[in-house]
């Protein structure tokens, strides 16, 4: 093989290498350097810029719902297990069954519109601007995967349905 | 050293004045001042020009026989005719402009500029990377928020 191929392929190689190592080598540091795992709210003060006057009222905001989601978490996952149980090996759906999942449904939309309400909550606790962008994205990140998921399901692309 | 032969003095002898005439010749020296043995050289050197028949004298035939045979040819490498062509051949040929790949090469080696592109690769992957890293705790940070605000079931 020709000498300065060889000699170009091989500078190739190792040009990779070493980009590749100071690439996940400082990606790794970054990641570990920035990550708090012990602060869930960290990641509001750095996105959206806020103060610490801001944070401690969106801390007590936060600390105040908690337990409201985990009850609802709770008596969804109760609801969840009444139901299953009441399918059972069954193949048809009963009027029980359905009531059961008429409840399910009832108390996701009820802890949903709680989450809804905790994140204007929180949405009004910031500047204005970071307000309203922290509310437009909270909601796309929890609604829009139903919306995705709606609209996978009905092969459909924005458009509304037609039944 | 002694030679067996009868006319080793002879031998000896001229082939000192015939080294003697060649290097006089490729010198170029003037031969206004030239010595004795040089003159006698210069006197072999017209011996040695073709000659008559009738004015070859056969003491320099046995000369010319002598030298012949104490010449010593060593064995030619292989290949040896094709490579002295060869080397004709470049020498004589265009000099061609030296290829991409010779001139990258060629850059490539030179200690100054593969310190430098190491240097900037490192620089480079490190900003990319630093980067990189900082969408990727930031999406880490946000995971974990909605995790903790939004339950997994109603997502």
């Amino acid at each position: 093989m020709n000498r300065s191929l060889v000699i170009l392929l091989g500078a190739l190689a190792l040009a990779a290498a070493v980009f590749a190592g100071s690439y996940f080598t400082a990606q790794r540091a970054t990641v570990m350097c920035c990550t708090k795992p012990a602060d869930d709210l960290s990641w509001l003060r750095d996105e959206f810029h806020l103060s610490d006057a801001e944070m401690t009222r969106i801390h007590e905001l936060h600390e105040g719902y908690l337990p409201q989601c985990a009850g609802m978490c709770a008596q969804i996952a109760a609801k969840k297990s009444e139901l299953e149980s009441v399918l059972g090996n069954g193949t048809n759906i009963t009027a029980e069954a359905q009531t059961k999942l008429n409840e399910l449904a009832a108390l996701r939309a009820k802890c949903q519109a709680q989450m809804l309400q905790h994140f204007v909550t929180v949405s009004q606790a910031m500047p204005p601007e970071q307000g309203r962008r922290y509310l437009a994205e909270m909601q796309q990140l929890t609604l829009g995967t139903n919306e995705l998921m709606e609209q996978s399901m009905s092969g459909d692309t924005g458009h509304e349905h037609h039944h | 050293m002694r030679l067996a032969n009868d006319h080793a003095w002879l031998r000896v002898g001229r082939i000192n004045e015939i080294t003697a005439s060649r290097a006089e010749a490729s010198t170029g020296l003037s031969r206004l001042g030239k010595n004795t043995k040089l003159r006698v050289a210069d006197k072999v050197s017209v011996a040695l020009e073709p000659m008559k028949k009738e004015d070859v004298n056969p003491a320099d035939e046995r000369l010319g026989t002598l030298l012949r045979e104490s010449r010593t040819f060593p064995a030619l490498p292989p290949r040896f005719q094709q490579k002295v062509w060869r080397r004709i051949e470049d020498a004589e040929a265009p000099v061609k402009s030296e290829s991409l790949l010779d001139a990258l090469s060629a850059l490539i080696l030179r200690p100054r500029f593969a310190l430098a592109g190491a240097a900037a690769l490192v620089v480079a992957g490190s900003l990319l990377g630093a980067l990189e890293g900082r969408q990727v705790a930031r999406h880490d940070a946000q995971v974990n928020y909605l995790a903790s605000v939004a339950p997994h079931a109603l997502r």
